[in-house]
């Protein structure tokens, strides 16, 4: 809730004037049935038509005010909620730019696209039946309630008991159904899980023979489902008979007493069709705020999931003194370093890195090598700052990473990562991404260093067109994409995060060969599974479940690494 | 909807369309307000919808349902179907008819009656004042005619109840049976159904357009009967009390006709431009959050931040505009029809001063104006739903209607295997092609001794899943024969079959339940120890015991907490676990690296030994030791041996072999 007041702050105005026209179009709505009674008590007494006349143009005059109201209402609903939506969904995606590695994992791919659509869109949806619904309510009652007062205290007191009544069985009805819709979503979500996995895993379920097992075990969600709408629906029918049901005993009660009254010369005997329609469009609204207030439990829900990522600390952040902490790159040998680090996920057992101590140089390639969950990637991502140290610290130009901010940190580092992502746009728009600046010479600089003479076979060359995720490209080409982009952005600290895994050896060897002279003022840290890749660096580090089992070159370690000789025994088996 | 509301829905503003029209599906646009508010399948925040999407980020959005507004092919054929579907349950159809007849005579003789009583009170209210005396209502003066109207207007609840509640089961039955049945025919149908349609597509099938249907049913057909008896019964009585009031009301009728028609165009329009702008926010949310990493590492928040906000405002612009155009339509009409009330309350307002008509009949002919109009409004948005769900249906029924594989043999006249398999495999001249007009293996013929590890190496897209495919039966060959232990694949049933190999897939398939779940799929009465030496063994204990509830972690989400090296471990653990005859690693190892797949090659190794195994791999060097090596290239095998021979033949698996370590 908290969310959605502080992004209905600046529309204040906005709100009110929506108010003001639901007013309008409720007021107009009442004023109609009641020039009508009037008509028909003027009618009864004298024979002028002046006055039905007259009547008749105050009556337009109503209709268009309820009209125009109504019009205008639904515009501002509209907009308001269009707004609100809007902004909300900015506020999410603005919140998970600030979010590290694990923060987004949290809450995963997956659901953030959710949160930031489909949930967003419910919210709004929701919001405008509600000030179009629910707001009216209380209104419609009130001014119905008073002019039935004006006619006639008693049939005033009726209707006040009446709308009484009517308001507290649509509160418990509401209260009493609400957490079975709730129920209703997760069985919805239920379904769709497992009719996909039905789909996705159609192979491993009949090499399994498991085909009965998944047909009971949909059948039982489908059962569930089944039997909870059936349920709702009970309680749908039972809102609109009871509805039925209370304007029907309303409107013979109103006939009833209303006679007296006429009876008594206390009113008119128009005014009693004028009551009873106060009395029906009271009840209407109520019925249709009923529907409406059930949807709230649900939207409330995705507000709930958005701030939960609104209100997310980010677990990295810069530090209040960001801007203190200058690397000193320039003049370090050691461009980076890894000074006994150990890192934990919040919710492991088990350290993912433990006492990792290490340097990269100016002018040096060093390696990380080890098998997969070994810890590799992690150590890139720490790199950039994507994930904090549980312990020690990782420097950059002499500073903690910590004590700089992201930005700076950033601003230094090139990183080529495990996924070679690739932006919708072009070529020239993907390449420029760390450097806008970049000119034609560059560009075409870095794809040469990368091996990507293919595109200069594409038509429209630099211009070409990039899909999103660059899935237009095969693996190869969009790694090689991705390390002509790290190129152009010059930085201090090159790093290849398992980059070079798609490309066949050739390339590799002449890849790394270019590499060479391109980052020989910079540190480059490459991240592999495949010997060859970094049977040259200046030093190698090898990593098994999280700690260094060796380091040094290749030499150094094929005499005194185990874990690195098997690496090398296994990848060299049968081959050279 | 309660009929009796619809009379006082022309006199409310806004809220009316709230509820009413918050059922229309927005041309695409997530049902909010399915049936009034109840959860729907689109729109919902379904997370494994997105989150599947989510690891081959498309850019299609889950609801962007085009079909929105179509009509279905075959009409009455659907129909007649549907109503096959529904046997056992049609005595609810007859019930409900005769229900909506008598409720729809009820409620126009009602207004017809209050007519009645209003005059009879007025004349005994005359009366009385004539005597100077004060009026009560009594038995004799109206008491009995409000009795009447009471009785009338019971009935007409009673009528109404009935139909509700026995529709309530109704439609959700018929839904049930029919997703029982779509899951059953999904176990039917031949694999290249699933290759060739996306799961997203069948499942939206199975929620969304079943959905519609069960609405459509529940309130939209009910709606359609009693709407057309109201307004029959109603225009007879306008017309019994007034001729020249009628006429004036049907000219606004067909005002307000015309005006619906110009401004739904429009909201489709305006509707079709907001999913449009969903379609191209959802793209690049979900390109966003898939390259995040790139855009931190490049210092790009504030541009991406800037992109994603250009879009959200265009997207609140055109769903502001479509939003109005939809609510729009309501209190326009109603505008119509108000105006179509001042100038017959004036016309009949003169007549009442002149005697022409009396009170009881001028209130009544106010109410039929409501009873009228309406419905009236509604019916052409009704009628559209029902076609809408018509079109659903028929696209449920379009994959009942699906080609199934060729039934099982029936058990008795089955091939049995031996007890105790050997687990020799031969091909004999297989001919097979996707599409039978294409053959891809023209004749292929391979023989494999109990106990040997076959390679099938190749290029992407050269075959060597089709060849699994074949020796699993997930397709049928088109000629020639595949024996295992020299009994024909295709006169065995397909589970005796496939309970012999254990396979792990080049996407590892994992569902929603903990991972102790996952690994003994295959084997449910696994116990706990059993799972774990399985998890071992496949060197996926390590990773499992680091998640925040080891063996009992939930696989949630479409498992994206597990990368893809993991999974493919979990489920080789299920594959030891169950212990098979013959063994195939379909890629098995793509994503995990040459050390780990070496832990994993010794490992199968050992449980595999004496037994027959396939193996796919990119990497030559974990089978140069294969018994057999199968070289494919366009969907057939070029060349096959063991390394030595093939090397020696210096062909193009040598020249594979060079390439791959130059």
């Amino acid at each position: 809730m908290k969310l959605l007041f502080e992004v209905m702050r600046p529309y204040k105005k906005l709100a009110i004037i929506t108010f003001l026209a639901l007013v309008l179009d409720i007021a107009g709505t009442l004023y109609v049935p009641t020039m009508l009674a009037g008509m028909i008590n003027q009618a009864v007494e004298s024979s002028s038509t002046d006055f039905i006349l007259n009547q008749g143009i105050r009556m337009f005059v109503a209709c268009c005010c309820a009209s125009g109201g109504a019009l205008l209402g639904n515009y501002l609903c509209a907009r308001l909620s269009a707004c609100i939506g809007r902004d909300i969904r900015q506020r999410v995606y603005d919140a998970s730019l600030t979010f590290s590695g694990s923060d987004f994992e949290e809450f995963g791919t997956g659901s953030m696209i959710t949160r930031t659509l489909n949930d967003v869109n419910v919210i709004q949806q929701t919001l405008m039946l509600a000030l179009q619904a629910l707001v009216p309510v209380p209104l419609i009652c009130v001014m119905g309630t008073v002019l039935t007062f004006a006619i006639d205290v008693q049939m005033g007191t009726t209707m006040l008991a009446a709308v009484f009544v009517v308001m507290v069985l649509a509160v418990l009805a509401v209260k009493n159904s609400a957490p079975l819709f709730e129920k209703m979503q997760t069985l919805i979500d239920r379904m769709n899980v497992v009719l996909r996995e039905n789909m996705v895993g159609v192979r491993v379920i009949r090499a399994f023979g498991k085909e009965r097992h998944e047909e009971g075990r949909s059948a039982c969600v489908f059962t569930d489902y089944a039997n909870a709408a059936i349920r709702v629906n009970w309680i749908f029918a039972g809102v609109d008979c009871f509805t039925f049901l209370s304007m029907n005993i309303s409107e013979v009660v109103f006939i009833w007493l209303g006679g007296n009254r006429v009876g008594a010369g206390a009113m008119e005997i128009g005014s009693i069709s004028a009551v009873i329609e106060y009395a029906m469009l009271i009840m209407f609204y109520i019925m249709m705020a009923q529907f409406v207030a059930l949807m709230i439990p649900r939207a409330l829900v995705c507000l709930q999931r958005c701030s939960d990522v609104v209100f997310k600390q980010p677990s990295i952040r810069d530090c209040s003194v960001a801007g203190t902490g200058e690397p000193q790159v320039e003049d370090d040998d050691v461009v980076a370093a890894f000074k006994h680090v150990s890192f934990r996920f919040d919710d492991a057992d088990e350290e993912t890195l433990h006492n990792i101590d290490f340097h990269c140089r100016r002018g040096k390639t060093t390696a990380i090598i080890g098998s997969t969950g070994s810890g590799k990637s992690t150590i890139a991502k720490m790199m950039l700052r994507l994930h904090d140290v549980s312990e020690g610290s990782v420097t950059f130009g002499g500073v903690d990473v910590r004590e700089m901010t992201q930005h700076e940190l950033r601003s230094h580092i090139a990183y080529v990562p495990q996924k070679a992502w690739l932006f919708s746009g072009t070529i020239a728009s993907n390449l420029r991404y760390g450097n806008e600046d970049a000119s034609d010479v560059e560009l075409r600089h870095a794809l040469d260093v990368a091996q990507s003479d293919f595109v200069w076979g594409l038509c429209d060359r630099l211009e070409a067109r990039v899909a999103q995720g660059g899935t237009n490209f095969s693996g190869g080409q969009r790694q090689r994409l991705a390390i002509a982009r790290a190129l152009v952005k010059r930085a201090d600290l090159y790093i290849f995060d398992d980059s070079f895994s798609a490309l066949d050896f050739k390339t590799d060897a002449a890849l790394r060969r270019a590499l060479k002279s391109e980052t020989k003022n910079a540190a480059v840290l490459i991240i592999a599974q495949r010997i060859s890749t970094i049977l040259h660096a200046d030093q190698i580090v090898v990593l098994k479940d999280g700690r260094i089992e060796g380091k040094g070159t290749h030499e150094e370690l094929m005499e005194s690494c185990e874990v690195y000789q098997e690496i090398a025994k296994s990848q060299m088996k049968g081959g050279e | 909807m309660a009929e009796k509301l619809t009379q006082e829905i022309d006199e409310q503003g806004t809220a009316g369309q709230a509820g009413e029209r918050g059922a229309v599906d927005r041309a695409g646009e997530p049902t909010t307000a399915g049936q009034a508010g109840k959860p729907t399948a689109a729109g919902q925040s379904s997370e494994p919808e997105a989150a599947g999407e989510a690891n081959a980020p498309k850019t299609t959005d889950p609801n962007a349902e085009p079909e929105d507004f179509e009509t279905p092919k075959d009409t009455w054929g659907t129909v007649r179907r549907l109503w096959d579907v529904a046997r056992g349950e049609r005595w609810r159809f007859g019930v409900v008819i005769v229900a909506v007849v008598l409720y729809a005579a009820f409620h126009v003789a009602a207004p017809a009656y209050s007519a009645h009583v209003i005059d009879v009170l007025w004349a005994h209210i005359q009366i009385a004042f004539a005597e100077g005396k004060p009026f009560a209502v009594g038995w004799d003066t109206g008491g009995r005619e409000l009795a009447i109207y009471f009785g009338i207007w019971m009935t007409a609840f009673a009528l109404y109840s009935v139909q509700c509640f026995v529709m309530a089961g109704f439609a959700e039955k018929l839904n049930l049976s029919l997703r029982k049945s779509l899951t059953e025919k999904l176990n039917r149908l031949p694999l290249k159904y699933f290759d060739t349609h996306k799961p997203g597509e069948v499942v939206s099938r199975a929620t969304n357009d079943l959905d519609k249907m069960s609405e459509v049913l529940q309130t939209g057909l009910l709606r359609i009967m009693t709407s057309v008896g109201t307004i029959i019964g109603s225009l007879i009585m306008m017309l019994r009390f007034n001729v020249v009031l009628t006429g004036v009301f049907l000219v606004f009728t067909l005002i307000s006709t015309v005006v619906t028609r110009v401004v739904s165009k429009q909201t489709l329009r305006l509707a079709s431009e907001r999913q449009r702008y969903v379609g191209e926010l959802t793209a690049a949310v979900e390109e966003a959050y898939s390259g995040r990493l790139v855009i931190k590492s490049f210092n790009r928040e504030e541009a991406s931040s800037a992109d994603i906000h250009d879009l959200s405002d265009k997207l609140a612009t055109a769903s502001r505009r479509a939003d109005f155009a939809t609510n729009a339509i309501s209190p326009f009409i109603r505008f119509i029809f108000r105006i179509a009330q001042v100038i017959i309350a004036v016309i009949a307002g003169a007549m009442l001063v002149g005697g022409q008509i009396t009170i009881g009949v001028f209130q009544a002919f106010f109410q039929y104006i409501y009873e009228v109009s309406e419905p009236l409004t509604e019916l052409g948005f009704s009628i559209n739903t029902l076609q809408n769900a018509l079109a659903a249906v028929e696209r449920v029924f379009g994959i009942l209607d699906e080609d199934e594989i060729e039934p099982d043999p029936v058990p008795e006249l089955a091939a049995k295997l031996p007890a105790a398999l050997e687990g020799a495999i031969d091909f004999e001249h297989v001919r097979f092609g996707y599409d039978p007009e294409n053959p891809l293996m023209r004749d292929v013929s391979f023989h494999v001794k109990p106990g040997q590890k076959i390679a099938i190496v190749g290029a992407t897209g050269a075959g060597k899943t089709t060849l699994i495919n074949l020796l699993m039966r997930f397709y049928e060959i088109d000629g020639g024969h595949i024996y295992l232990d020299g009994v024909d694949t295709r006169s065995m049933s397909r589970a005796d079959l496939r309970s012999n190999f254990g396979m792990v897939l080049q996407d590892a398939w994992l569902y929603e339940g903990t991972i102790a779940e996952n690994i003994a799929y295959g084997r449910p009465d696994a116990t706990r120890e059993e799972i774990i030496e399985a998890a071992k063994m496949a060197r996926v204990d390590y990773f499992v015991r680091t998640m925040s509830q080891g063996y009992d972690t939930r696989v949630e989400n479409d498992a994206e907490n597990i990368s893809q090296g993991q999974r493919q471990l979990l489920t080789i653990a299920r594959v030891i676990l169950c212990d098979p005859k013959i063994l195939i690693l379909d890629e098995a190892t793509s994503s995990v690296d040459t050390r780990t797949e070496q832990n994993i090659v010794h490992a199968m190794e050992t449980v595999m030994r004496g037994r027959t195994s396939f193996v796919i791999a990119h990497r030559l060097s974990t089978i140069v030791d294969a018994d057999l090596i199968l070289h494919m290239r366009a969907g057939t095998i070029i060349e096959q041996g063991t390394h030595e021979e093939l090397l020696a033949e210096n062909g193009a698996y040598a020249e594979l072999y060079r390439s791959q370590f130059a």
